[in-house]
């Protein structure tokens, strides 16, 4: 593993793996528990059931509400309703990437590509720049989208229908793009094990008008002061481990495309979006910028991007891990391969420290707060509720 | 303010396309209807010397150059409809184990590209006020029972609407939540493109009419 080492526990908490946990340089095998929430009731207190399948809810997850009425005291959260059992073992990688790209769906550029560069690692396959150009501009199309996606879901349950809109035409004329761009409208198939095969003809002036379109909706949003309201001071949370956009809005300069630079973000002249207000706010502020600053990535990337077919590496043993900064946050892959076929798979997904983060900042909240707070975080139940085997 | 996103929205003009009574402005190349000869490549078992299958295919691109896409969006089947569905059709969203790409698909169609809303189809927050269930994801324990119940909630007449490969035969990531004598609707893709999903609701909602 040229990126990670097998150690003590020690730096930035990235999340637990189903055997491990990930801290910035570090694979612990002793995998940290998160605490229990044990809350009871007070006289006058009831718990108020919130799913798993209902209106307002993208996914299948369940809440539980303790609350007097009002006034939210603690928040229990079940993702695991719909966990699938994925079989990876015995694959080759080139098969297991079916299936990777299909754990969430939304992002299958970010946990394909992080996939990759774990195999890529553990067979020690060099991937050229321009392959890792292209791998960006997948990225940040992707994140760009993702962003959108949050920005409407967070106009929706203001009854904001306007912008709710105009974001939602956006994301699906990023989403055409997309489909443009690698041939899918979810990026599969796309990328394989040490290649990437995109067009990138017309991209530029597309992303230009995007970038113009949603710059002047999130300008506006900026001035309606009933929107900012339901936003600012809600869902509060500056402290414990955060990840991505909740980090950032924190004011914490956390992210996986300078701090593991297997991608060359460096070379593009990539800034972190930090803030200073840790609420729903905050993050609607981080990811908007993002946005931006992505779209401006990808003209910076799109000129020095390349083809490649899949590599194939006389190796056949090995194990190898690799990170990315996916739209929720870190984003870790560990695979172990033995006689060409995968052994093992482990993975981190940024949605299980962003669901601690969620819970920990709704307390004290109140009901009308919640649907904002939660889609604040961006959080993604399908690449949190999985089983590898 | 408020005027001011009024006038926003109307100066911004009218989004909607034609679709379904014209044909698609942008249909992707993947998923479209394949056409071509056989290829042994199929990781699903899609494709057959006898033909394509679509409600087994992922869209894998492997099967190229043997298969190309034909970009027709019509990759669905309707197997039988409610006619009182005609003016209003009211649908319900489950998840039962999806990736969350057919989650966001589904709810592009009411995106203002497509607007189901003008073709009389809603969405709904509880099965009690739905007309069909649009059961999108493969089988998982936990869900098993959510689905069962949101089903038997549902006032008659109703329709089950299998939305996706995973859906319909399990795909490449399980096994299908039902049997696929139990859909009246069935919409391939991995996922299916909102073209699709929109033509398909539409069929479904007429399926009926004598």
């Amino acid at each position: 593993m040229r990126y990670y080492k097998f150690g003590k526990p020690g730096g930035r908490l990235i999340g637990n793996t189903e055997k491990y946990t990930v801290y910035e340089n570090t694979v612990s095998e002793r995998r940290d528990k998160f605490q229990k929430l044990f809350y009871q009731n007070l006289p006058g207190e009831f718990t108020f059931s919130y799913g798993p399948a209902t209106g307002g809810l993208l996914e299948s997850v369940a809440f539980q509400i303790k609350t007097p009425g009002e006034l939210i005291k603690q928040v229990v959260v079940d993702p695991y309703f719909k966990t699938r059992t994925i079989n990876l073992t015995g694959l080759a990688p080139q098969d297991a990437l079916l299936k990777i790209e299909r754990i969430n769906g939304f992002h299958a550029a970010a946990n394909a590509i992080s996939f990759e560069m774990a195999v890529e690692d553990a067979l020690g396959i060099e991937v050229t720049d321009e392959i890792n150009y292209s791998r960006i501009v997948m990225l940040e199309l992707e994140r760009i989208r993702s962003n959108l996606e949050v920005v409407k879901r967070l106009c929706e349950p203001a009854g904001f229908g306007v912008p709710e809109n105009q974001v939602a035409h956006l994301r699906e004329e990023v989403t055409r793009l997309i489909s443009m761009v690698t041939g899918h409208r979810y990026f599969f198939s796309a990328s394989s094990i040490g290649g990437c095969l995109i067009r990138t003809s017309g991209l530029e002036e597309n992303i230009i008008k995007i970038k113009d379109q949603f710059e002047t909706l999130f300008n506006n949003l900026l001035q309606s002061k009933i929107f900012l309201n339901r936003l600012q001071n809600n869902g509060v949370i500056k402290n414990g481990p955060l990840l991505g956009p909740a980090a950032r809005a924190a004011g914490m300069i956390v992210d996986a495309r300078i701090s593991h630079p297997v991608l060359p973000y460096g070379k593009l002249g990539f800034k972190i979006a930090v803030f200073d207000e840790p609420d729903a706010f905050g993050r609607f502020y981080v990811r908007s910028q993002e946005i931006l600053n992505s779209a401006e990535l990808i003209l910076e990337a799109l000129n020095n991007c390349g083809n490649r077919d899949t590599v194939n590496s006389s190796a056949v043993n090995g194990e190898g891990a690799a990170r990315l900064e996916s739209p929720q946050g870190d984003l870790f892959y560990y695979v172990k391969i033995d006689h060409g076929v995968i052994q093992d798979v482990q993975i981190s997904s940024p949605s299980l420290l962003n669901i601690d983060a969620f819970r920990r900042s709704m307390v004290g909240n109140i009901f009308t707060d919640f649907h904002f707070n939660w889609e604040s975080f961006g959080i993604w139940i399908s690449e949190l509720a999985v089983v590898i085997k | 303010m408020s005027s001011f996103w009024f006038l926003n929205g109307i100066k911004k003009g009218i989004k909607t396309e034609k679709f379904p009574s014209a044909k698609p402005e942008f249909p992707p190349d993947w998923p479209s209807g394949l056409s071509g000869t056989y290829s042994a490549n199929c990781p699903v078992k899609a494709i057959t010397p006898e033909g394509w299958i679509m409600e087994k295919c992922i869209f894998c691109r492997r099967c190229i150059p043997n298969m190309q896409p034909t970009k027709e969006q019509d990759i669905f089947t309707i197997k039988s409809g409610e006619d009182i569905f005609r003016k209003s059709f009211h649908v319900f969203p489950l998840d039962s184990g999806a990736c969350g790409s057919c989650n966001i698909e589904f709810l592009s169609v009411f995106s203002p590209q497509y607007d189901a809303n003008r073709l009389g189809i809603f969405l709904v927050n509880t099965p009690r006020h739905a007309d069909a269930i649009v059961i999108m994801g493969v089988m998982t324990n936990g869900m098993k029972e959510t689905l069962d119940r949101a089903y038997e909630a549902m006032p008659e007449p109703k329709l089950i609407i299998a939305l996706g490969v995973c859906t319909i035969t399990g795909g490449i990531m399980g096994e299908p939540p039902l049997d696929r004598e139990k859909y009246n609707v069935e919409i391939a893709g991995c996922p299916p493109s909102p073209y699709t999903i929109l033509a398909a609701l539409n069929a479904a909602k007429g399926a009926g009419k004598k």
